[in-house]
Formats: structure tokens, sequence, C-alpha cells
């Protein structure tokens, strides 16, 4: 078996969003939304700090589908549209996709992003990737791990694009693998763990 | 008579401008609505749970009498049946009306997930008004023998009445990723809320016919309705007592999820709920004298349907407004607006605010719901 699976370190991530519109422009995701985003933790603002003065900190965190192993939006999609393939990724079959929103509900990571209306790009065309299939009004999207990319044998965008070598892409059932090791090694955890969805994309600080 | 006519005519008015609102709503997509990715579900499945509560209620009512021989409750079985069909058709318009790619949604036949709530409760709604239609059809025809098979229909209708509320429960009871509806007795509030809602909607109802001198009911079984309602508001108070106690007791996630129900911006529904919606009806209806007059039960009714429709929003809205990953900037709302300011696409918490063509929408499904009433009490009830 294969799961595919992105590891993030945090203390590398320096919160420049070039994952963030690496992706925007590799899956042609329309104006309003993004498939992955960055936070600033426990802030109100972007780049805020916590803690009061002199003893601030700052941390980002990237956040994106977590491809979780027990999917909760693959369990309520009532037309199986959502579905976990067999590398281990999280799917969606947009020709199958009748625009319910129960996947969104179900999501506790605020992953997903739906089409509203006819997708709306302020280049008035189409960018990223040809082989990224075009999504219309009424479907929903996300991050797909760069299936296009990941497919083809490339990494996903946003790993081969982080500027400080932040993320590692790999299979979590190949224990010799780059990220199954780094992982181990830096004691590598999940988002809402105690949900029980089992996230395939983890966490470590260097 | 010329009054009706003139009801019918506003009534179909409204319906048309609805469809004509829905039309454009198919053709600008959902994005004319107020939802977007932070709180994706709004006013139509408020609507959805709410008229599948009015609906359940009714039937219970209408099928326990055959079921348990309450003989004197069996007289308002037809227009509770009735009431219950429309109401049951009215859930299912809203939850059509609610999807994004409704020209797909045979996906939902060809090719099923047994796992999906939804794909539970479009069987459940199916089977339901199924089972509305041959009941009424048993109840209305002249053929011999036709009252043994309104008993036998009854039997099946009790169960499937219960089962259409909880599984609309489940959809949201059962969803780990909330923490205001994760709760194993979503599904009883939800039966017990639909006996209240359903019971005070048909008293509504069967006021409104005997107004108009379609169809008759008699002081003394109307107040015992009035009694029964009395009784199932204070099961549905019971049950979210219990919620909200569980929910306050530990101080932890639940505490901050119901501090957002009592002070945050879903409190006024909250508080509506809670005040008009259970204590005051209770109050009203507790006493038998008050139970006499047609006015005060009908004022309490009226409130506990309210009270209903508050509760609804409630619990739908206050699980979207944490995330339960926050930081700056939070969410991408996805909506037209986003879109072309491109400014403002973020949002740290749900937003959500009703827009004109979903309000109009649900204004015009609901004055169908009121022309369907009509015309099948017409049709369908006997003549005096």
């Amino acid at each position: 078996m294969t799961k595919l699976a992105i590891a993030i370190d945090l203390h590398r991530c320096i919160g420049c969003n070039t994952c963030a519109l690496a992706c925007k422009m590799q899956n042609n995701v329309p104006d309003g939304m993004l498939w992955n985003r960055v936070l600033t933790e426990n802030c109100d603002i972007y780049d805020g700090a916590e803690g009061i003065y002199p003893n601030l900190t700052r941390t980002y965190l990237p956040l994106a589908c977590q491809h979780c192993e027990n999917a909760a939006c693959q369990r309520v999609c009532p037309t199986g549209a959502t579905y976990k393939d067999d590398k281990g990724r999280i799917e969606i079959d947009y020709d199958k996709c009748i625009g319910c929103r129960m996947c969104m509900a179900a999501c506790p990571y605020n992953a997903r992003v739906f089409n509203w209306n006819e997708p709306v790009r302020s280049t008035g065309f189409n960018y990223g990737d040809a082989r990224v299939p075009v999504r219309h009004k009424g479907v929903m999207e996300k991050c797909t791990l760069c299936k296009e990319r990941t497919d083809a044998g490339e990494e996903p965008r946003c790993v081969q694009c982080c500027p400080t070598d932040a993320r590692i892409f790999g299979d979590l059932d190949d224990p010799n693998s780059e990220i199954s090791v780094a992982i181990r090694e830096h004691g590598g955890y999940v988002l809402l763990e105690e949900k029980g969805t089992k996230p395939q994309v983890h966490y470590f600080e260097s | 008579m010329s009054k009706a006519k003139i009801a019918y005519g506003v009534l179909g008015v409204v319906t048309l401008i609805g469809i004509a609102t829905w039309i454009y709503q198919l053709m600008g997509g959902l994005g004319v609505t107020g939802m977007n990715n932070s709180n994706s579900w709004g006013l139509y499945i408020i609507c959805f749970m709410f008229m599948v509560g009015l609906s359940a209620g009714g039937l219970i009512v209408a099928s326990s009498a055959s079921v348990f021989h309450v003989t004197e409750y069996k007289k308002v079985a037809l227009p509770a049946v009735i009431l219950s069909t429309v109401c049951i058709c009215m859930a299912g318009m809203f939850v059509l009306i609610d999807l994004g790619g409704i020209q797909r949604v045979w996906r939902i036949i060809t090719g099923p997930n047994p796992a999906s709530p939804l794909f539970w409760d479009i069987c459940i709604i199916t089977c339901y008004l199924i089972i509305n239609i041959v009941y009424l059809y048993f109840m209305t025809s002249k053929k011999p023998g036709a009252q043994d098979k309104v008993a036998i229909v009854s039997r099946f209708a009790l169960p499937v009445a219960i089962l259409v509320h909880s599984v609309t429960a489940w959809i949201f009871g059962l969803q780990i990723a909330k923490e205001g509806w994760y709760s194993a007795i979503m599904a009883p509030i939800f039966v017990a809320s639909a006996m209240d809602s359903g019971l005070a909607m048909l008293l509504i109802a069967l006021a409104a016919l005997r107004r108009a001198g379609v169809f008759e009911v008699e002081q003394k079984l109307f107040s015992s309705l009035a009694g029964l309602l009395a009784t199932c508001i204070a099961v549905d108070a019971y049950f979210i007592g219990c919620e909200v106690l569980t929910m306050a007791y530990p101080g932890a996630e639940g505490a901050q999820t119901l501090a957002l129900m009592t002070s945050g911006p879903t409190a006024p529904f909250f508080w509506f709920e809670i005040v008009c919606g259970l204590a005051i009806p209770f109050c009203i209806l507790v006493f038998s004298r008050n139970r006499q007059k047609t006015g005060l039960v009908l004022f309490a009714s009226a409130l506990v349907v309210l009270g209903v429709f508050c509760k609804r929003c409630w619990l739908l809205l206050t699980s979207f407004f944490e995330p339960n990953i926050s930081g700056a900037n939070g969410i991408t709302l996805g909506t037209q607006a986003a879109q072309q300011s491109g400014a403002n696409i973020w949002t740290l918490t749900g937003t959500y605010a009703p827009t004109w063509p979903e309000i109009v929408i649900v204004i015009a499904v609901f004055a169908l719901g009121v022309l369907a009433f009509m015309v099948m009490c017409s049709k369908l009830l006997p003549k005096r």
C-alpha cells in the first residue's frame, strides 16, 4: 500500500505564503479562495504575535486538506464523489459532486472550498497546470496533493516551491522514506488528533 | 368563496416570484445566497429541519391515534396527515433548492454512498412521503375495509415519522467536526421539537380550518390536544436542559460553544427559544382554564412554532462560528463579493446573513405550502 502525505517543519516555516500561491497557480484555484493557506497561530491579524512585549512568539501553521486516513468528509458524501484513492489521497470526482456541502460541514479542518458561483479569475483565463481539470460552479474542491504531479512522480507544487525546504513529501507506509524518518525523529504530530480522523499530513519542529 | 380565490391568487403569484428567483439562483449559483466557505449551510437547511419537524409532529399525533386506539384523536387524523404531506414536500424542496449541482442529483441513485446520513435522509423522506400518500388514500377511500388498512398503515407511519426526524438529526449529530452538533441526544431533541412544533402547527391549522368553516373541531378535543402540546414542550425543554448541562459542566470546549449560544451572535435565537418558545407557552398551557380559550392556545402555539424555528437557527449557525483551527487570516470566503473586490476574502469566524433571493425563495416555498394545504383540504376533507 501507498499512503502519500506531507510533513511540515514548523521550525523552518517563515510564513512567506509561497506554498499557498504556488498551489493556487498550479491548481487554477479561482479568486476569493485558497486550497492551501498559512495561519498565524493564536492571532487575529496576519504576522501578529503572541504574548506581551518583550516575551513575544510568532508561529505559522500552513493548513490544507489533511488527507485523513479516517476521513469524515468521505464518510458523509452521499454520492461517493469524495473518495480515498489507491495512493492514500482524498480526491473529489467533480462529475459526481452534487454540491450538498455535507463534506464541508464534516471537515474539522475547514480545508474545503466551494464554487459558490461560476469561478472568477482576475487573469481572465485559466492558469496553472493543463492536466488539472477545470471546475465549474456548484462543486467542492480542495488540495488534491497535486494528484496530476504526484501521479507522474513529481512532488506537489507547495513542496517543490517552499524556499526554506520546510515540506517533505513521501509515503508514510515506507518506514525508510524521508517523511517517515522525519516524523519519527522529530516527534511529528497531527492536528486535532482527538477527533480521530487520523490525518496523514504531519507537523514537526526540527 | 371569493376570499379563498383571492388567497389562491396571491399565494400563486408569490410562488411564481419564488420560482423566478430560484431560476436566478440556478443561473448565478449559490453565490447569490449569503452562504460562504466559513458558514456553508444557511436559511434553506434551517427551513429544511424546521419543515421535517412540522411534518413528523403532525403524523406522530395522527398515527398514535390509530396505533394506541385514541378514538377522539382519530377525528383530526385526516387534516394532520394532509399537513404532514405538505410539510414533507416543502422540506424536500428546501434540500433540492440548497444543492449547488442539482443537475447531477441523479448520482445519489446511481452511485449512493450507504454511509452518508444525507443518503439515509433521502431514502427515509421518500419512504415517509409514500406512507403519507397511502395513508391519505385509505383515509379518504369509501371502499369497505379501508379503515382497517388505515390501522395497518399507521403502524408503519409512526416509526417512520420518528425515524425521519432522527435521521435529519443525524446529519448534524454524527459530525465530530462540530462541537455543538456532535451529541447523542440530538435525535431525541429533534423528535421532541418535532412533536411540539408539529402539534402546535396542527392546532393552528385546525383553528384556521374551523374559522374557514371547512372542518369542525370540538372545543374539548382542541383543549385536549393543547394539553398534549404542554407535555411535549416539557419533554423538549427537558432534553435541551440535559444537553446544555452536559455542555456547561466540564467548563471545557462545550462551555465555549454554550457561551456563543447564550451571549454570542446566535444568542437572540437561543433566548427566544428558551423564553418565548418553551417557558411562556408551557406556563400558558399548563393551566386547563387557559386551554379552553382558543385565542390563548393559538398564541402559545404560534410561540412554540416560532421558538422551534429559532432553535433551528442557533443549532445550525452556532457550530459554524468558531473554526476548530483558528488563526489569522482565517478562512477564505469564496463568495462573489470576495472574488470581485479582491480584498476581504478572509474571515476569522463564521459569518452569514441571508440575502434577498434566499428570503424570497423561502417565502415562496411557504406560500406554495399554504396553497397546497388549502387545495388539499378543500378536495379531501368531508363536505359539511
